[in-house]
């Protein structure tokens, strides 16, 4: 994981885009923390700047 | 194995700006074994860089190739046709197979995608340390089967130093000083006699620049005529 965020920040991307949670199958409360973090995060950090790329493609394309 | 590593991304990024279309060359063989260069290593280097121009807003073309050596021709001429689409190649093999890939194709420019460290062995997984350092005049026979003139810092012909201490080498404390396992391990096999004398110095001429190897099958192809 370390090394893929280091990938990451190389490329000029947030390495907090990406995590790993460990997770029991029948641990909901641990499943929704992990999902509020992460979209705590995305919010703070702003759209990806990869994604934003690709829709103004197709906005041209049209 | 020779051993290399990945050059950083912005040296590699910054090498290849004047260009829009580039082939990544990976080698399958020794630059693979230690994660630098082979088709994995490819494949990530180009989403990095395809990732890494589209943040930037640049528009490029990066393809990807992974050969089985580059150090022999019959596998550089595979991507022959193809070579032509491209305005540079980024070759992740080790020095040799980076320069036979520039020779193969001499009017694409051609960059370096790692740093080519050494021949070694892959002491535990993801970790290689050097063993040889290729003089052309190999003592191993003598120093059981260590060498000194690779595991020793200074790389003394006959040691220890004077900076050994408890075994351990002065350049660096956690190192086991290269002439003391040669000792350990000619006692142990009862051939101290072997280096109770002092070795002669390495032969440099053998370690002349470029270096040149014909097997004796092949000396009337290569050498005929000449003596």
């Amino acid at each position: 994981m370390e090394y893929t965020k280091g990938l990451l920040k190389e490329i000029g991307l947030e390495p907090e885009r990406l995590e790993m949670f460990h997770i029991g199958a029948s641990d909901a409360p641990a499943w929704a923390r992990a999902v509020t973090e992460m979209t705590e995060r995305a919010r703070a950090l702003g759209p990806n700047p990869l994604k934003k790329e690709k829709k103004t493609i197709i906005q041209n394309v049209k | 194995m020779i051993v290399a590593q990945r050059k950083p991304f912005e040296e590699i990024k910054k090498s290849l700006a004047p260009y829009q279309n580039i082939l990544i060359v990976g080698c399958g063989t020794c630059v693979a074994v230690c994660l630098a260069g082979g088709k994995k290593e490819v494949g990530l280097l180009a989403s990095q860089l395809r990732m890494n121009f589209r943040i930037d807003k640049k528009k490029i073309r990066i393809s990807e190739e992974t050969l089985e050596r580059q150090c022999d021709r019959e596998f550089l001429e595979m991507i022959r046709q193809q070579v032509g689409d491209y305005d540079a190649l980024l070759s992740l093999a080790c020095g040799a197979g980076i320069q036979f890939l520039a020779e193969t194709y001499p009017d694409k420019p051609v960059y370096a995608g790692v740093n080519t460290t050494f021949i070694g062995v892959a002491e535990a997984a993801g970790m290689w340390t050097e063993r040889c350092r290729a003089c052309g005049d190999c003592v191993l026979s003598l120093t059981g089967g260590i060498c000194p003139r690779t595991m020793c810092t200074k790389g003394l012909n006959n040691g220890p130093c004077g900076g050994m201490a408890e075994g351990k080498c002065e350049v660096d404390p956690d190192r086991p000083c290269a002439w003391v396992m040669i000792y350990e391990r000619l006692a142990e096999e009862n051939r101290l006699e072997n280096i109770q004398g002092i070795l002669p110095p390495a032969d440099y001429s053998r370690q002349t620049r470029p270096g040149k190897v014909t097997h004796s099958a092949y000396l009337r192809r290569y050498h005929a005529g000449t003596k």
